[in-house]
């Protein structure tokens, strides 16, 4: 019993961390804006931390650059596992329109592996509170099936 | 068998210390410590196990011995005025010349008091003061051995003065104990003045401007201790024509008179425990050699002051001159802790919280109730030992790293992991349940029911305690993102880390054996009345024995672990302790602890303060006098 | 020790946390109402607390994991203690030595942030504490002995003989649920002052069994602040719960304090205060 409690609860307490890779701020925007009381995201169980040691799900926006990449790589190695990555917006999926850029790499996930991504320029908040879950959906199907 | 036990205690230690100044080879002089050490340490427990006792030795209670002591009453204000004299010192000349009228008026004024029957009671709370003088005493002579070596090395001394600095110091463990033993007040005057001319001559020993300086303002404010104490005595004389200690603490023989003799023997009391506003002395000897500073802090002089405190307490009970030197000694515990709370220099921290221990002390004899007295015999025997194993340590660490700067010791642990464990250890015993000293604090609280100012005195001084020994523990702790700087290797020596070793298991062990120490050492005619109170003590031991199991536990499994990179917002550059910042540059990171002087700064506080106790100290007297 | 003792040691020991878990999950939801939200499900510090225990994380500091166990031994004996009907001052000091060690396994880690959570950590302590004390004293003095039996068994209410501690025990019970200080930053709502104070190394099952720690804390502080209408258990559960929604009130309704606001003004007035009424105690 208390191990599928444990279980349960990894997928009813997502404490997320933001990161901005070099985002134009809209998706930043979009992102913090989800936190507000108007969505409400408590009610998931999600909190906003500022320290990736406490941090289950790391939400990146923005394109990753050549002089950003291995800070994104520290704070995700500073998470605990299992962890999410979520990528927000077009620049964060895939390098948006800066993809062709001297410093830029492309997306998050030419440096760290990514869960979900959210398209959209800037995203929708809707859409990423439905990222969050769709992650923790995944998350469960792999804690069921370990 | 008893004769033999107190006189090896007085007059063993003197004879080894001019042995020390006769035999000048380094070896002979540790072969004469070490023996000492060990003769102490057999003779104090020898005496325990006979306490408690009376016995008259020829050497203290015979005619000659009496004659000496009247004469040291003088012969110490004459060396104290020459010293005035030559250092044109004009508080040290004019307090040495109001010793010597006082002497003159008792010796021709006066009438002579009743013959003193008993020269020596050994009583808990004698017994207490000489366990702490022979054993934490000797353990800090030990642990002197290597470090004056090291110190003088240091000096580029060209001949050695380290047979003088081991006279003293040995002489002085010799007179600490005949004060403790002592039934005579001339006697034991003898001996009072005797500490002061030991501590005057170790704080100057290194002869430095500074070291001459704080010498003087130690002995200037001791002789005026002194003076005070003098007045004292020849005021019972005059009063009750007594010499006798055990005559003199009988709250019957006080009904309906002064107390003022009573409350000038506690300011000398004060000054010797360096109560505000006398704090200065002590402050001052910090610029000794290491063990004398340990030596001043832990085990001698200051328990002086605490111990005559504690000696007249069933006196103090009840009455307004208790209650008054009660809010003296919880205001100075207060202050004491305020002031430590501001300040970076380890040693000061030490001192200051010295006087705040000893100020919560004499807040203890200042109620004089059976719980009080215990709680005050409790705090001086654990204060003794923790108070001398930070001591050690932080000396032990200033020679290694060359600082006594709190922030210079920032994570010694990964330098000297030895001695910062025992620092870390020893002022962690300073502040947490169930040991010694925090149980004394405790006991402290609730005997003061019937004084709810110092309640809260004590209240506020008890968390800045806290918030003091945590943030000093919790500095030498300091995680590694600031790297090593020392050399690990740099001076280790058995002889420094025995004794740390052996203190911090006293301090720890004594700490938790608080309540059956207090049941063993209570001065005479006071009953075990913390019986009940006790008893949460035990449940509280298992528990912390078992947390300790646990995260000894824990700590083995996690040392293996390797560690996290230091969370720094974005990226901890290769080197400890930098981060790439800005510019792409490698930027250094700085810590420091918060020492919050606007609200504990020294200056502004110790002046405040000064005024509040002077005025405490005024009331004292005073209201003795009315 | 008799056996009745003993099962009220033991429920003690399992129920202050669970106790203190529901506090918290009441604390969050409460906290949405009143900012017009739904908020979490009741039970969300449970599965918080569970989610951490099944992390895996290299810890920042060897010997964090030793304090933190120190800190819930004494955190949960605390909570024993008072429910086993010990001496109340004495339960005070071991909470306060579990606040201790947070501070020192805080002090251990090798983030400058967790250094710097430490230091404001024990000014904070340094704030509430003497208020605290100087609050037990006085109920101590009102029911003539210092056990928490006999505190439970005063002749009707203690508030009404000491309403000038409740101001500084309102003010404990914001710093032990951690609302104020705002730069101290430990909270769950408004916690990115200096990333997460005092708990910025704390990670997985460690944090996790810190929390645990917090919850029995915040049981004994409401519990000691319950002592001042005992004269039922449901008088002392209501007096539990006004200080709580008080708490939360005026967390939602007014700005958190800053360390240096807290001990150089609020600090000394909750403590004049609580020695005023210390000394009429004595007066009467």
């Amino acid at each position: 019993m208390f191990g599928s409690f444990l279980k349960t609860s990894q997928v009813k307490s997502p404490w997320l961390m933001h990161f901005d890779c070099g985002s134009c701020n809209g998706c930043d925007i979009e992102t913090l804006a989800c936190l507000t009381p108007v969505y409400d995201v408590e009610r998931f169980g999600i909190i906003n931390v500022g320290n990736p040691r406490h941090a289950d799900v790391l939400v990146v926006t923005g394109t990753v650059n050549k002089r950003n990449a291995v800070i994104l790589k520290n704070i995700y190695d500073q998470m605990p596992s299992p962890k999410l990555v979520i990528a927000i917006g077009a620049c964060g999926c895939s390098g948006g329109v800066f993809r062709e850029a001297p410093n830029v790499l492309g997306g998050v996930d030419k440096v760290i592996p990514v869960d979900v991504y959210v398209p959209g320029c800037p995203a929708k908040p809707e859409a990423i509170m439905d990222a969050v879950v769709t992650g923790l959906g995944k998350l469960k199907g792999i804690l069921e099936a370990s | 068998m008893i004769d033999a036990y107190i006189g090896l205690l007085v007059l063993w230690p003197v004879a080894a210390g001019l042995a020390c100044l006769v035999l000048r080879a380094p070896a002979l002089r540790s072969m004469l410590v070490m023996a000492t050490a060990a003769v102490l340490a057999a003779a104090a427990v020898g005496l325990a196990t006979q306490a408690p006792l009376t016995a008259s030795p020829a050497f203290l209670a015979s005619a000659t011995a009496l004659h000496v002591a009247q004469a040291a009453s003088f012969l110490f204000p004459v060396y104290f005025l020459l010293m005035g004299l030559k250092e044109k010192h004009p508080l040290v000349i004019v307090f040495a010349l109001l010793q010597l009228g006082l002497a003159a008026f008792g010796e021709f004024g006066l009438a002579a008091p009743a013959e003193v029957k008993t020269a020596v009671v050994c009583d808990g709370l004698s017994l207490a003061l000489v366990l702490v003088v022979s054993l934490v005493g000797s353990l800090i002579s030990i642990f002197a051995l290597p470090y004056m070596k090291h110190h003088e090395e240091h000096l580029h001394l060209k001949t050695s003065r380290q047979p003088q600095f081991f006279m003293i110091l040995l002489a002085f463990l010799g007179f600490m104990n005949g004060l403790a033993l002592s039934n005579n007040l001339h006697v034991f005057s003898a001996f009072y003045e005797a500490t002061t001319l030991c501590s005057f001559l170790l704080i100057g020993h290194d002869q430095t401007a500074d070291a001459k300086k704080s010498g003087l303002r130690a002995l200037w404010m001791n002789s005026m201790g002194g003076v005070f104490l003098h007045a004292g005595i020849l005021l019972i004389q005059k009063q009750h024509g007594i010499a006798d200690i055990q005559a003199l603490v009988s709250p019957a023989l006080w009904t309906g008179t002064t107390l003022l003799p009573l409350a000038l023997i506690a300011m000398a009391a004060c000054v010797k425990a360096a109560q505000l506003p006398f704090q200065a002395w002590l402050l001052g000897a910090m610029v000794a050699p290491t063990p004398v500073s340990a030596l001043l802090h832990s085990s001698t002089m200051v328990k002086v002051g605490v111990f005559v405190c504690l000696r007249l307490a069933p006196v103090f009970e009840g009455t307004s001159t208790g209650r008054v030197l009660t809010l003296a000694g919880a205001f100075t515990f207060l202050a004491a802790s305020a002031l430590a709370l501001g300040q970076s220099n380890a040693k000061k921290i030490l001192a200051y919280s010295t006087a705040a221990n000893l100020g919560l002390i004499i807040a203890c004899a200042g109620i004089g109730t059976p719980v009080a007295i215990a709680a005050g015999v409790v705090l001086m025997v654990i204060h003794a030992c923790t108070k001398g194993l930070l001591f050690l340590c932080v000396g032990d660490m200033e020679q290694t790293i060359g600082s006594r700067d709190l922030e210079d010791l920032r994570g010694m642990i990964a330098t000297s992991p030895v001695t910062a464990l025992a620092a870390s250890a020893g002022s962690m015993a300073m502040v947490l349940p169930p040991l010694g000293m925090l149980v004394g604090k405790w006991a402290a609280l609730e005997a003061a029911a019937a004084s709810p100012v110092s309640m809260v005195m004590m209240a506020v001084g008890s968390a800045l305690g806290v918030v003091c020994w945590v943030r000093f523990t919790g500095t030498l702790m300091s995680g590694v993102s600031m790297g090593s700087k020392a050399d690990p290797a740099a001076h280790t020596s058995s002889l420094s880390t025995g004794p740390i070793l052996t203190m911090l298991a006293g301090a720890v062990g004594l700490g938790m054996a608080a309540p059956w120490l207090n049941a063993m050492l209570l001065p005479a005619g006071v009953g075990n009345a913390l019986g009940g109170g006790w008893g949460l003590m035990p449940p509280l031991f298992i528990t912390a024995m078992l947390a300790w199991i646990v995260g000894i536990k824990v700590l083995g499994r996690q040392s293996q672990a390797k560690l996290a990179t230091p969370y720094i917002g974005g990226l901890p550059s290769k080197e400890a302790g930098s981060f790439v910042g800005a510019l792409g540059r490698n930027w250094t990171l700085s810590e420091g602890n918060e020492y919050a002087t606007e609200f504990f700064g020294e200056p502004k506080l110790t002046k405040l303060a000064g005024v509040v106790a002077v005025a405490l100290l005024l009331a004292l007297v005073g209201g003795a006098l009315i | 020790m008799n056996l009745n003792t003993f099962y009220l040691a033991v429920a003690g020991l399992i129920l202050a946390p669970l106790v203190g878990g529901l506090v918290a999950g009441v604390d969050r939801v409460v906290t949405a109402r009143l900012q017009s939200r739904m908020g979490p499900p009741l039970m969300q510090p449970f599965y918080d607390v569970g989610k951490l225990m099944s992390k895996v994380i290299a810890p920042a500091s060897h010997w964090q994991g030793m304090f933190v166990r120190w800190a819930l031994v004494a955190s949960l004996a605390s909570d024993v203690m008072l429910a086993a009907g010990a001496d109340v001052l004495m339960c005070f000091f071991v909470q306060a030595a579990s606040a201790s060690f947070v501070a020192l396994g805080a002090f251990c880690g090798n983030s400058p942030y967790s250094k710097l959570g430490a230091q404001r950590e024990l000014f904070q302590l340094l704030a509430y504490e003497p208020v605290f004390m100087v609050g037990i004293l006085c109920m101590a003095k009102a029911a003539g002995a210092f056990d928490a039996y006999s505190f439970m068994a005063a002749q009707g209410p203690l508030l009404f003989k000491m309403p000038l501690i409740v101001p500084g025990l309102l003010f404990v019970v914001l710093v032990k649920l951690r609302k104020s200080p705002f730069d101290i930053a430990a909270s769950h709502h408004m916690h990115q002052e200096v990333v997460r104070g005092v708990y910025t190394d704390y990670a997985g099952r460690d944090f996790a069994l810190l929390e645990i720690a917090h919850w029995a804390d915040v049981t004994v502080v409401l519990w000691i602040c319950s002592f001042l209408w005992a004269t039922s258990p449901l008088t002392m559960v209501v007096t539990a719960g006004l200080f709580l929604f008080a708490a939360l009130v005026i967390d939602n309704i007014s700005a958190r304090l800053t360390w240096r606001t807290m001990l150089g003004r609020v600090a000394p007035i909750t403590l004049i205060l609580a020695t005023a009424n210390l000394v009429w105690l004595y007066l009467e």
